[in-house]
């Protein structure tokens, strides 16, 4: 019986070490894969640096203020240094990919076609989430001056309010690209959006009552006033 | 400028005239009760003048030439042809389509003079309108520019930016250099049309906006003319930010177009002035600054954001002050104003932020010069403001380096 036992061992043994043993060349791949790659995105993202930086990519991203958040989310506060990591990462990221399936097993194809499968979601979401951080960003500009040359006390709270409904609705959008959450982010969002409306309607409507009467009286006696301004011709 | 800017009727009876000494533009509609006011108004002013023998006027009615009637009795009656047309926006303060019309007309009618008239008709009476032309006819100017008569409370985007800021840019003292009413030569309507057949296949030149700054780029003859007292629609306070972008826009499109001529012009010269000076209207009763000081009050807490990518943090930080004095002793600087104007300029040239948001962000501060202005002048007489207002254009002369070093550099120029 033991010898039947030590038999079955070595077996097993022979087995494990020849499926390791045809995994090696597999393993060697990836690990080339993942040095070329490496040196590749770095060959790349040292030329797009160059480049980011001889036609000034920082300064024309962060003075058009159209971008604020850019600089937070950056190292160095740098947008250029962004950019360069991400694509650094992407070609790393792919070498990593045609790295794993030259394994050749099952497990690993299936897993690099998925996450292939998985990337035009995530770019779409990425694309979403940028369009909707400028629409918002601009779209409570747009706002707050409009209402602030209307001389209404509470444009801040507008403008504040019009951004946040873009983001989450961009948000919403993102995750659905992501397909994440599913169901939950389409009864979250439905609920979130609407409690803003909701908060929004209610600050005005009844927790900014005394705001809005104070405006009302306000407007009510600068109507002497109006005609006094009737002076003022500005062509 | 090309044919197909002239409406087709009226381009087909213009090749039927053949040609004109004297082109009138006239831009508003007859008052109300009187059909034929512009044409009498030409006709008038067409008798006062020597060596017309032929004056065509086109007048934006609404209505066409079909719709018209008489019009070879009115030519052979006193030599002034009348062509009603239909304009696009006559209501416009910059009324681009309308000069356009008028000075291709004018082209191609090879008029030795061309007026627009583009003021209110009630208040427009031919001596205004000979007055416009007389100096190109006779005396061989090449752009006449308006003097109206007007109160001290009238006319403040005029006063406060555009004729300063033109002054200190282009170095010639015109009171209104965007007109609206005009009187060109020949000359100037020939280099207008060339300038504008280069423009068509690019950006579009707003002409009101270009008319003096291109005429003292080139170098022409320029002189001002005394009309009289202009109507005016009262103020649209809910539309202000639209009217100072509407007029500012164009104004800083210009600078931007003429950077390399009027970086070199240093000082300013008055530039001669015709007729005698009408007689002022009443000035106003009270005045009320609350609501300018509020609105200014508002933009420094809400729009420090949107201001801080334009203005440079002293100017911020002296405008944050500004917001803190009580009304009676609120007093705009003029240097504080100045480099306000000349930073959104900037702002606009660089795109900094969205052009329509950055004009509109800067009515508050607008405001509050005005303001200032009032509570200052509430009090002062004709001469007093005149001294006051030519202390704030040589404010703009005197920061010109300023405007000029941040426009070279505008990266490394940043107090």
């Amino acid at each position: 019986m033991w010898g039947q036992v030590g038999q079955s061992l070595n077996q097993a043994m022979v087995r494990v070490l020849s499926r390791f043993a045809s995994l090696l060349p597999g393993l060697a791949a990836l690990i080339v894969a993942l040095l070329v790659s490496v040196l590749a995105a770095s060959f790349v993202a040292a030329i797009l640096r160059r480049l980011l930086v001889r036609i000034r990519f920082d300064e024309r991203v962060l003075r058009t203020g159209d971008f604020p958040s850019l600089a937070e989310w950056s190292p160095s506060k740098s947008p250029a240094l962004l950019l360069t990591r991400l694509i650094w990462w992407a070609i790393v990221l792919v070498g990593f990919l045609v790295g794993v399936s030259a394994l050749d097993t099952a497990i690993t194809s299936e897993l690099a076609l998925r996450v292939f499968a998985y990337l035009p979601g995530v770019l779409a979401a990425l694309v979403v989430l940028m369009a909707g951080s400028i629409i918002a960003r601009f779209l409570s500009r747009s706002v707050l001056i409009g209402a602030v040359n209307m001389n209404l006390q509470y444009a801040r709270l507008l403008s504040a309010g019009v951004k946040w409904l873009v983001i989450v609705l961009t948000v919403a959008m993102a995750l659905e690209h992501l397909s994440i959450g599913g169901d939950i982010i389409r009864l979250a969002f439905g609920i979130l959006f609407g409690g803003i409306v909701f908060a929004l309607a209610l600050a005005v409507g009844l927790g900014s009552k005394e705001l809005v009467s104070r405006s009302l009286e306000r407007e009510a006696s600068r109507m002497p006033a109006r005609d006094a301004e009737e002076s003022f011709r500005h062509l | 400028m090309e044919q197909d800017t002239i409406p087709g009727e009226t381009l087909e009876l213009i090749e039927r005239i053949g040609s004109a000494d004297m082109v009138v533009g006239v831009l508003q509609s007859d008052p109300e009760g009187e059909a034929d006011g512009a044409a009498r108004l030409v006709r008038e002013a067409v008798a006062g003048l020597s060596g017309v023998a032929r004056a065509v006027v086109i007048h934006n009615n609404g209505t066409s030439y079909g719709q018209a009637s008489s019009l070879n009795g009115t030519e052979q009656q006193d030599g002034v042809v009348v062509l009603p047309c239909r304009l696009s926006n006559p209501q416009r303060s910059d009324q681009p389509d309308a000069y356009r019309v008028i000075f291709a007309a004018g082209g191609k009618l090879a008029a030795r003079a061309c007026g627009v008239i583009a003021s209110d008709l009630r208040a427009v009476t031919a001596q205004w309108i000979c007055r416009l032309v007389q100096p190109s006819l006779e005396k061989g100017f090449d752009l006449v520019t308006p003097c109206y008569a007007g109160h001290k409370f009238e006319g403040l985007l005029n006063k406060s930016i555009i004729a300063p800021l033109n002054r200190a840019l282009y170095g010639a003292r015109i009171q209104s250099p965007l007109g609206p009413d005009f009187g060109l030569s020949g000359k100037l309507l020939g280099q207008i049309l060339g300038q504008e057949s280069s423009a068509r296949a690019g950006q579009p030149i707003r002409l009101a906006a270009s008319i003096t700054a291109d005429a003292i780029s080139a170098g022409l003859k320029i002189c001002e003319t005394n009309v009289g007292v202009r109507l005016q629609p009262p103020t649209d306070w809910m539309n202000l930010s639209s009217l100072v972008a509407e007029i500012m826009g164009p104004v800083f499109l210009e600078m931007e177009r003429n950077a390399a001529v009027w970086q070199r012009v240093r000082g300013s010269q008055p530039v001669p002035r015709f007729g005698e000076p009408a007689p002022m209207p009443d000035q106003p009763g009270n005045t009320d600054v609350r609501r300018m000081l509020e609105s200014f009050q508002l933009g420094v807490q809400n729009l420090r954001e949107v201001w801080g990518l334009v203005l440079p943090p002293s100017t911020m930080l002296d405008t944050v002050r500004l917001a803190r004095l009580p009304a009676d002793q609120f007093r705009m600087p003029d240097e504080l104003w100045v480099s306000i104007v000349y930073d959104f300029a900037l702002g606009y040239r660089l795109r900094t932020i969205s052009r329509d948001h950055l004009l509109r962000a800067m009515t508050p501060l607008y405001l509050g010069w005005v303001a200032s202005y009032a509570l200052e002048n509430e009090p002062a007489g004709p001469a007093a403001v005149e001294s006051r207002l030519e202390r704030l254009a040589k404010a703009y002369e005197a920061g010109k380096s300023y405007l000029v070093s941040r426009w070279r550099w505008p990266d490394r120029f940043n107090p």
